[in-house]
């Protein structure tokens, strides 16, 4: 576990999630136009989509960190 | 050009630093890949030349009064050179990425990672911070004993420098980036005159940076830790594809000599262990240790050796572009069935992608159910739906529509005018009530079907479905 770099855990977790981010942002806008759904708001059309792609970018980071984090071997908790 | 040391002493000195360096690039330590000319190399350089200039070009050119390829995400609109597409024709983007993958399967089963050694983004991008580093750092030799020196004066002006022109060069891809999704003509004005707004300016230094980081820091470790393409690309090879490979037969046992020495009288093979194969390798790896997952098939290696067999006056090819089965004494068969069946797929699908998008009808209707209510009771005791009809109209032309509605006995669809204009590349919505009898509802949910034509033209027409609710009394 330890043997892997720090580069690559980072990637491991940035990356993944920024591939899905950016599929589930085309998919979500596709079904949806975010000008339609935040029509209260008063954020131009550009930013909306920036938004829901950080937005997904952020969730599938918090889950690919999860996942790291859960990659842990149970052995080396109690040291 | 390579120089080649052919003493003894030099080039275990060179094969221990070539070591040395395989070490200490597993530890994630700087690459200095050596400056190598070549065929490859002139095809790679080919390669950045053209993917780049298309990069930074396409942005700029103008079609019909407008921007020729424009990805316009607040209207929704995807112009590609004289074609429109809207949210509806996602299904053409899925065929591309389809047809993208079986390409790369294709290519790479044929002719091994050719992808990643002349046209992968990073690599040329790579290619282009690699050009500029040697431009201002100077040579292999010299960037590692800068690396090396105490911080001086010169040595902060020459890195600052380097990165100045990184960074400036980084930005500039940022602003064409984002001039693939707002005008860039407009962009490129508003960048210079800090009027660009918070998301477009975010965009440019959030590529922009990327850029610099990918090409500038992260470079192999993208290909090593980034690409799942690398990962998988044993289930594409087989063992006629076409790979950079050392021919061990030919260069084993691989010493140092003097280029005067008969070498089948010493014993030895081709390789007279040089480790310029390995200096020239942007991602640090020995060849000659055979087919690595770092390879990204760039051929630099094989640019390099060819050089120095010229030199000692040896056949060129010790490293040379080669399949297993040629190297085990065979020979390569290009047809075969995994060819045969990837190329067949590929030319299905985008036959088939020309075909639908020939086919592609100009007009389209999406039909949404009123949500705030299931069905009402009108005043003359009719069974009322209200439905939202979103007329589209991706044609170059206005059009007249006209709608009718069917499936149920007896249907009367109730709108407020005969014909709706919708003007070309516009959505119109359309409220529409249809009413029918409660006897003529055999159950409580019930499929309808609304037709939309354009006037004046009868091939104009598209039919949707719907739902028509009703009460359960029977």
């Amino acid at each position: 576990m330890d043997s892997i770099p720090p580069v690559q855990r980072i990637i491991a977790i940035v990356w993944p999630s920024f591939i899905t981010a950016g599929v589930a942002t085309v998919l979500f806008t596709v079904a949806f136009d975010p000008a339609d759904l935040f029509i209260d708001y008063d954020i131009g059309s550009l930013s909306l989509y920036t938004i829901c792609f950080f937005l997904f970018w952020s969730l599938g980071a918090i889950s690919s960190a999860a996942t790291s984090y859960f990659l842990k071997p149970n052995k080396t908790i109690n040291r | 050009m390579v120089e080649i040391k052919t003493s003894e002493s030099k080039a275990s000195e060179d094969k221990k630093d070539a070591d040395a360096e395989r070490l200490i690039s597993a530890k994630l330590k700087k690459i200095y890949p050596r400056e190598v000319h070549g065929l490859f190399a002139a095809f790679r350089t080919a390669g950045v030349a053209i993917l780049l200039g298309l990069y930074y070009i396409v942005p700029w050119l103008q079609l019909d009064g407008r921007q020729a390829v424009l990805f316009d995400l607040p209207e929704r609109k995807f112009y590609i050179l004289n074609m429109v597409f809207w949210p509806q024709d996602f299904i053409y983007l899925t065929l591309f990425l389809i047809i993208a993958a079986l390409g790369l399967f294709f290519v790479t089963t044929l002719a091994g990672r050719v992808w990643c050694g002349y046209a992968c983004p990073q690599t040329v991008w790579t290619e282009a911070f690699l050009w500029i580093e040697r431009k201002v750092e100077g040579s292999r030799q010299q960037q590692m004993k800068l690396d090396k020196a105490a911080s001086s004066f010169r040595k902060i002006r020459i890195k600052a420098t380097k990165h100045f022109i990184w960074i400036s060069f980084s930005i500039y891809t940022g602003v064409t980036f984002v001039g693939y999704f707002s005008p860039m003509r407009e962009l490129a004005f508003n960048f210079i005159t800090f009027n660009n707004g918070p998301t477009e300016t975010f965009w440019i230094f959030f590529y922009g940076l990327a850029t610099y980081g990918n090409a500038g820091w992260l470079r192999e470790q993208v290909c090593l830790h980034m690409c799942p393409y690398a990962r998988f690309q044993s289930v594409m090879f087989d063992q006629d594809t076409m790979m950079v490979a050392f021919d061990e037969s030919r260069g084993l046992p691989k010493g140092p000599r003097k280029k005067t020495l008969d070498k089948s009288a010493a014993g030895l093979g081709d390789c007279i262990d040089c480790t310029i194969c390995v200096q020239v390798c942007p991602t640090g790896i020995d060849i000659r240790d055979g087919l690595q997952y770092e390879c990204i098939g760039c051929a630099a290696c094989i640019d390099a050796c060819d050089d120095v067999m010229d030199k000692m006056g040896y056949d060129r090819g010790l490293i040379r572009y080669s399949t297993e089965n040629i190297l085990m004494g065979g020979h390569t068969h290009i047809m075969r069935p995994r060819m045969v069946v990837y190329g067949l797929i590929l030319i299905a699908s985008i036959a088939g992608a020309f075909y639908s998008i020939s086919q592609r009808l100009p007009i389209g209707m999406d039909v949404i159910r009123d949500r705030n209510s299931l069905y009402r009771e009108t005043t003359e005791g009719l069974i009322e739906n209200v439905y939202i009809i979103k007329l589209l109209n991706m044609d170059k032309q206005d059009h007249y529509y006209t709608l009718s509605v069917e499936g149920i006995p007896d249907l009367i669809l109730k709108k407020d005018t005969a014909e709706v204009v919708v003007k070309s590349g516009e959505v119109v919505e359309l409220p529409v009530r249809v009413q029918v009898d409660a006897y003529n509802l055999k159950q409580r949910s019930n499929e309808i079907l609304f037709t939309l034509n354009a006037v004046g033209f009868d091939d104009l027409m598209v039919v949707e479905e719907a739902r028509f609710l009703g009460p359960t009394f029977r």
